[in-house]
């Protein structure tokens, strides 16, 4: 089946190209960025250049929200020449910078390459992954009396993780690592209003700090718990809180970022798990 | 009955008040361990509990166990560590500095209503 791509506000004429580079492997729909109403469907958004680059900018931004965590490329094309800087861009949320100038082949193979299937977790990745989901889940339910329902992972390649707020957490020990949890800043209130029993009117800012942090927090102490004699078993650190669209959280070279969706009302908030264990069974 | 409630979390504060209500606990707040000996301080005789957690700034809870088992006053108010270091190495600890329970974050009301009626008289 083919992929479904979506292409954001592109001429005909990169339409054309686009159409030509993708061939038979990808559907292409072409919408303008008012018309979107979901990327639910789609496996790619590409997005034409325009001259005002703050409302570039800022549609960036926007589209990489409506991707609620999912690992949708957002490849950013330009017409003709390069960008000067493409930083601006990828901290708003796009994935690549590409121009029409650039080498055909390339074009298409780095294109082609973001639409490569995301990789299943391995056996002893899925063992220690379950627990986090359902700690996950059960600190949720249990504290905020929200159902939460897992919807997917995926393995991240870098930590710029687009919501609002993160709670993280050092791991240390037999296995090394850090946890993180992002919410889009309406979800984390909600939650810790209903976490407080209070209206959601009452739950300032550094309340959302504080909750996140408690979140993570309790995630990661329920999830050690089940860890002893385990390979990946860890020890924690304090949690510390990142405000802000776009943050960077670093992490270990050469580990994997499994990144979990998950969904409350309709609401989605992302679980990384970066973590780092010797297995004995390679030894 | 007066309860405090130590967690450097004023979210976590508001949980386990919240869970005491039904109870009918007066429920005193503090910050860090060094409240905690404050309040005591001024009002021991007072105090028919503490929930502690164990992560504070300024005092821990463990710090607050070894002062409170230093002093006549108040060794012998009933102590509940409420943490999500619920490993049996930390609950040793705890035991030996003279905690009466345990109880893991995250807990439900039951589990909070059991362990405090197991520990006082209500």
């Amino acid at each position: 089946m083919a992929d479904s791509i979506i292409a954001v506000d592109c001429s005909l004429e990169v339409m054309d190209t686009l159409k030509e580079m993708l061939g038979e492997e990808a559907t292409l729909s072409g919408k303008s960025f008012e018309d979107i109403d979901s990327l639910q469907d789609y496996r790619m958004i590409l997005v034409e250049s325009a001259d005002n680059q703050d409302e570039l900018l800022q549609r960036i931004k926007k589209l990489r929200y409506a991707c609620y965590f999912r690992n949708l490329p957002i490849i950013l094309i330009k017409k003709q020449g390069n960008i000067d800087s493409i930083e601006p861009y990828l901290s708003s949320g796009a994935t690549e910078v590409l121009s029409l100038d650039d080498p055909p082949a390339a074009f298409q193979q780095i294109l082609k390459g973001y639409l490569s299937p995301n990789r299943e977790p391995l056996k002893e990745e899925k063992e220690y992954l379950d627990s986090f989901i359902n700690n996950t889940c059960k600190v949720l339910k249990t504290t905020a009396s929200v159902e939460t329902i897992f919807k997917e992972v995926y393995f991240a390649n870098d930590f710029r993780i687009f919501g609002d707020i993160s709670g993280i957490i050092g791991l240390s020990g037999a296995a090394e690592g850090l946890l993180g949890i992002t919410f889009y800043w309406p979800l984390a209130k909600m939650i810790i209003a209903r976490m407080m029993d209070v209206d959601q009117d009452r739950i300032n800012a550094e309340l959302i700090h504080d909750g996140v942090a408690e979140i993570i927090n309790m995630i990661s102490g329920s999830t050690k718990k089940e860890f002893v004699d385990k390979p990946y078993h860890f020890e924690i650190s304090l949690p510390s809180v990142i405000v802000g669209s776009g943050h960077q959280i670093g992490h270990a070279e050469n580990t994997p970022i499994a990144v979990l969706i998950f969904e409350v009302n309709f609401q989605y908030f992302a679980l990384q798990v970066c973590l780092n264990y010797m297995n004995p069974q390679n030894h | 009955m007066k309860v405090i409630v130590a967690d450097d979390s004023r979210v976590m504060r508001n949980i386990i008040s919240n869970a005491l209500k039904p109870m009918g606990f007066e429920i005193l707040h503090a910050a860090n361990g060094q409240e905690v000996i404050d309040i005591l301080q001024l009002s021991w005789s007072q105090i028919g509990l503490i929930l502690l957690d164990w992560n504070m700034p300024v005092m821990n809870g463990l710090e607050v166990l070894k002062e409170m088992k230093g002093n006549d006053q108040y060794k012998d108010i009933p102590v509940l560590m409420v943490s999500t270091e619920a490993e049996i190495g930390k609950m040793d600890l705890a035991f030996n500095e003279g905690a009466k329970g345990y109880l893991a974050k995250p807990f439900t009301q039951d589990e909070l209503t059991k362990l405090i009626s197991s520990t006082i008289k209500i």
